[in-house]
């Protein structure tokens, strides 16, 4: 019985380890074929491994004066960043005061907050688009900035997890003085830290994700994103440069897939307790 | 002496309705200007027609012809269909998958860490990115029309211009992807089964597949009904795989209600048609909620 069960274990192992290659088997194609010339990448005799591996493929990505992807790269993460810090600040501010502080109307607002996440974004687009241009913040990174702050799923989130914490150590702090925002800052920040972790990271893979964002609020090349690069690369002229396309490809999950292999507990951690992507 | 400490008790209050409003004000700001101004915004633009170049004083009020026309448009209505077609094969497909995968992986085997990473990273991986191979793939000197040439498949398929094969792609990439966010979330709500009800069920000599069947599957009911919620909207949003993969070639054969806005808003500038479709879209995402908050009551057993 035991022994089968052993068994039965490498067996199962085997199998899932297998489904498990073929499911990265597209980035692994992609991987590849960003190491190949162009005519390899769809030769009729298929290979692996590239018949010289074409390093140089980067370095004509990351250089190309047409489409400047480490322009993009730049843009990308600092938007990314900017995002994380906003989302942090102002979310778990909210978040506190939810959870915390008794005021009046704090029920309505809350449901009010509640009952707009079923609005989508894409139905609130063409206004944002319209604002942004009247408040002459299209092209201009605000238009992916201000918009990213407000995340109605973080601020659930945090609340949640500051309504865990003790009420007797804010009701302390009070009695010794300490106002509101000392006691967000240094008791609810440092205590709700794997929270704000989720959160952050959230905001990272949304951020490096969005796509209809910056199609719509940018048209100037300096100011695009990876995402934007990679379809300069997937639907102009360039897609009879497969291996190019590919390699812009590898580039722009590269930092994602970093990311991920440093802070991996914390990912997915963040991802199961925080909401979807998209 | 009881007066002054109900000044002070008031007074504490004031404060803390005056410091919670700070709090939220950044928020609040936000809300209103990125949620609450353009959804009236855009209620009202649906009832008129306007290009927006030529400025707000070329507004002009239709009534509901916008709504009348968008029944009437072919492409709409075939987004529609699309989307519909999109919802019952992503959903339920890429639910199954990752509810095997997660069960799986929960502890049946070695390497469990490894192999659940495996199964993560295209969930967390760029979308644009992953459209962008997928189209490589299913090109039709790609690797996939070759792995069908060597199975003897003699008429090889165009994925992207044929019409009852175009959207094959996009739901293959939207179930791969997801798999790994639900396999997290089942992950989860596996753990959470208690191991003495499988004792139970095992003395009572239940077979494995009827122990899955009975015990783990309504038992994980709360987390099924929270995936099949967030993905059936998440496929009702779908837009970059859809944009990126239906190139020239394949026009509009897989085009989803998103693109449509896109198209007609930023496209042909038909601000008012597409807030119009804008409306419709958040009508039939409200409607899916609604009906699955009510479904919910009837099946989920907790």
């Amino acid at each position: 019985m035991r022994k089968q069960s052993r068994i039965t274990k490498i067996l199962a192992t085997v199998i899932m380890l297998g489904v498990g290659i073929l499911f990265i088997t597209p980035l692994l194609w992609m991987i590849s074929s960003s190491l190949k010339m162009n005519r390899e990448v769809f030769a009729v005799e298929f290979h692996w491994i590239p018949e010289v591996i074409q390093w140089k493929n980067y370095k004509t990505v990351l250089t190309s004066k047409s489409i400047p992807m480490m322009t993009m790269f730049w843009n990308s993460f600092y938007l990314a960043v900017v995002d994380i810090l906003g989302q942090v600040l102002f979310c778990s501010l909210a978040a506190y005061a939810f959870a915390i502080i008794p005021f009046k109307g704090k029920d309505f607002v809350f449901l009010l907050l509640l009952a707009a996440t079923m609005i989508p974004g894409q139905a609130t687009m063409i206004p944002k688009f319209m604002m942004f241009k009247w408040m002459g913040l299209y092209n201009t990174h605000w238009s992916l900035i201000l918009p990213g702050w407000l995340s109605i799923g973080s601020i659930f989130l945090l609340r949640q997890f500051n309504m865990k914490i003790p009420r007797d150590l804010v009701e302390a702090a009070r009695v010794d003085g300490a106002s509101h925002f000392q006691i967000w800052l240094r008791i609810m920040i440092p205590l709700t830290k794997t929270a704000l972790t989720s959160i952050a990271i959230l905001a990272f893979i949304n951020s490096w994700d969005n796509f209809l964002g910056p199609l719509i609020y940018l048209t100037k090349k300096e100011l695009f994103t990876v995402s934007l690069g990679v379809n300069m690369y997937s639907a102009g002229a360039d897609a009879d440069r497969m291996h190019l396309v590919m390699t812009a490809s590898t580039l722009s999950i590269l930092p994602i897939l970093l990311f991920f292999a440093i802070c991996q507990k914390q990912f997915v951690e963040g991802i199961a307790t925080s909401g979807v992507k998209g | 002496m009881q007066t002054k400490k109900i000044g002070t008790i008031n007074e504490q209050k004031r404060r803390d309705t005056i410091t919670a409003w700070l709090f939220l004000a950044p928020t609040l700001i936000s809300f209103g200007a990125f949620v609450v101004f353009p959804v009236f915004f855009s209620a009202f633009l649906s009832f008129t027609q306007w290009d927006f170049i030529s400025g707000i004083s070329s507004i002009k009020f239709v009534g509901i012809r916008n709504f009348v026309k968008m029944f009437q448009d072919e492409e709409v209505i075939n987004a529609l269909k699309n989307t519909f077609i999109y919802t019952v094969t992503i959903v339920p497909i890429s639910l199954c998958v990752s509810l095997v995968v997660a069960y799986m992986l929960n502890d049946k085997v070695h390497f469990k860490k490894t192999i659940r990473m495996m199964f993560f990273i295209p969930y967390i991986s760029n979308t644009v990115a992953l459209a962008t191979v997928f189209k490589g793939l299913f090109r039709s000197d790609g690797p996939i029309n070759m792995v069908l040439r060597d199975l003897g498949v003699s008429e090889l398929p165009q994925w992207f211009s044929d019409p009852n094969l175009a959207k094959l792609p996009i739901i293959i990439l939207a179930i791969w992807t997801g798999i790994g966010y639900q396999m997290l979330i089942y992950l989860a709500a596996l753990q959470d089964v208690p191991t003495e009800l499988y004792e139970a069920a095992e003395i009572d000599g239940a077979s494995p597949l009827k122990r899955f069947l009975k015990v783990t599957i309504p038992l994980i009911s709360p987390s099924t009904f929270y995936l099949l919620v967030v993905r059936t909207i998440a496929v009702f949003k779908l837009f970059s795989s859809v944009k990126i993969m239906s190139g020239s070639s394949s026009e509009r054969i897989s085009t989803t209600l998103v693109l449509e806005i896109y198209r007609a808003a930023f496209g042909e500038y038909e601000f008012g048609y597409a807030s119009a479709m804008s409306w419709v879209l958040f009508a039939i995402i409200l409607m899916v909620t609604l009906v699955q908050m009510w479904g919910q009551k009837k099946w989920v057993h907790y």
